[in-house]
């Protein structure tokens, strides 16, 4: 199955960052997932939240996975907590068995993972 | 979002293992009705192990193939990988008995997913580290077919951490080196075999201290039937 390309593009908001998610996160995406992560903690406040939007995301496979734990380790690390919004009810469940939103946050949408202090 | 149809390619909610019928000589007690841990439910610092050979002879897809159904052929012999019986399927239970270390060590892991290209195991309490170890495939220009290990683990307790620093890491380089070069020797190629170690986070989660109730080499929890409590 060819895969999606892979996508990350940063909105700043009052209260933290969006990282806009899209295609495939598989291995490939851990160089273009950090470099959004550093672009959306660059200039903020130390602890402003950094929220995932999954809702563009076609496939995650395991390799994926692992570049989201990396992701939250260096998130916990520096004390900024890390969101998620726009799973579909299977990779939530994902989420779940890897106990990574033991971790992460998982919300509805933008608003309420944004409102959440 | 719209998902592909992976459902199958992941294991089920698994809350606790639940190991069938153990080999003789087996001890399935380490593992049965474990919960699994991830990375961030670990102890020790956090580390990313890559290796990886090249197989340029076959596709990705073949190496797989072959990996998984012969995966316990390419390990070292002082450890023994006790496939599952329906083979190596999201869900399933791995026992593992090994004598590399100090102690006799009896473990497992889950099959957290497999596909034609790559499968995942993830460990359970107990366990001597926390996480994920990734088998994949894939191609490298201009190199061609790569077989690849990644584990992306911190050491479970206090216990296993001292043992990571002391000689558990290298045995673990070893093993994977091992592991390897013997599929790639059994594929047909004589590539070497490339580490690459990175350190993703040097804190230590100090409130998964108490995960040393769960380790079986150490004395008071071998003797324990269950999931057992370190003397205070």
């Amino acid at each position: 199955m060819p895969g999606t390309k892979f996508t990350a593009s940063v909105r700043k908001e009052a209260s933290g960052s969006i990282i806009d998610l899209g295609g495939d996160i598989d291995r490939s995406a851990g160089v273009d997932l950090a470099a959004a992560y550093d672009d959306a903690t660059g200039s903020g406040n130390g602890t402003d939240p950094v929220v995932l939007n999954f809702s563009q995301v076609d496939y995650i496979n395991s390799t994926g996975i692992a570049v989201i734990v990396t992701l939250l380790a260096k998130a916990r690390a520096e004390g900024r907590p890390l969101r998620a919004y726009g799973l579909s009810p299977h990779y939530e469940e994902i989420f779940q068995i890897t106990r990574l939103s033991d971790f992460m946050s998982i919300h509805h949408n933008e608003p309420e993972a944004l409102a959440l202090t | 979002m719209v998902s592909k149809d992976d459902k199958a390619n992941w294991s089920p909610p698994k809350p606790h293992l639940e190991v069938g019928s153990a080999p003789e000589g087996v001890n399935a007690k380490r593992v049965q009705g474990r919960r699994l841990t991830g990375p961030q439910q670990g102890f020790g610092q956090l580390w990313q192990k890559t290796y990886k050979v090249a197989i340029s002879q076959k596709t990705p897809e073949q190496v797989i193939a072959t990996w998984k159904a012969e995966y316990g052929r390419f390990w070292p012999s002082h450890s023994k990988f006790y496939a599952p019986v329906t083979g190596i399927q999201p869900g399933e239970v791995g026992l593992i008995k090994s004598t590399s270390g100090p102690v006799p060590l009896s473990t497992g892991v889950l099959v957290l997913y497999s596909d034609d290209v790559s499968f995942c195991y993830m460990t359970p309490e107990g366990h001597p580290f926390a996480g994920f170890i990734t088998f994949s495939s894939h191609v490298e220009d201009p190199v061609g077919t790569m077989a690849q290990v990644q584990l992306l683990i911190r050491a479970n307790d206090p216990a296993y951490e001292a043992g990571m620093m002391l000689f558990g890491s290298k045995a673990e380089d070893r093993m994977w080196e091992h592991t390897l070069r013997s599929l790639a020797d059994y594929l047909g190629s004589s590539s070497p075999v490339d580490t690459k170690v990175v350190r993703v986070d040097q804190k230590r989660i100090w409130k998964n201290f108490n995960n040393l109730k769960y380790n079986g080499a150490l004395p008071w929890a071998r003797r324990s039937k269950g999931p057992a409590t370190p003397p205070r």
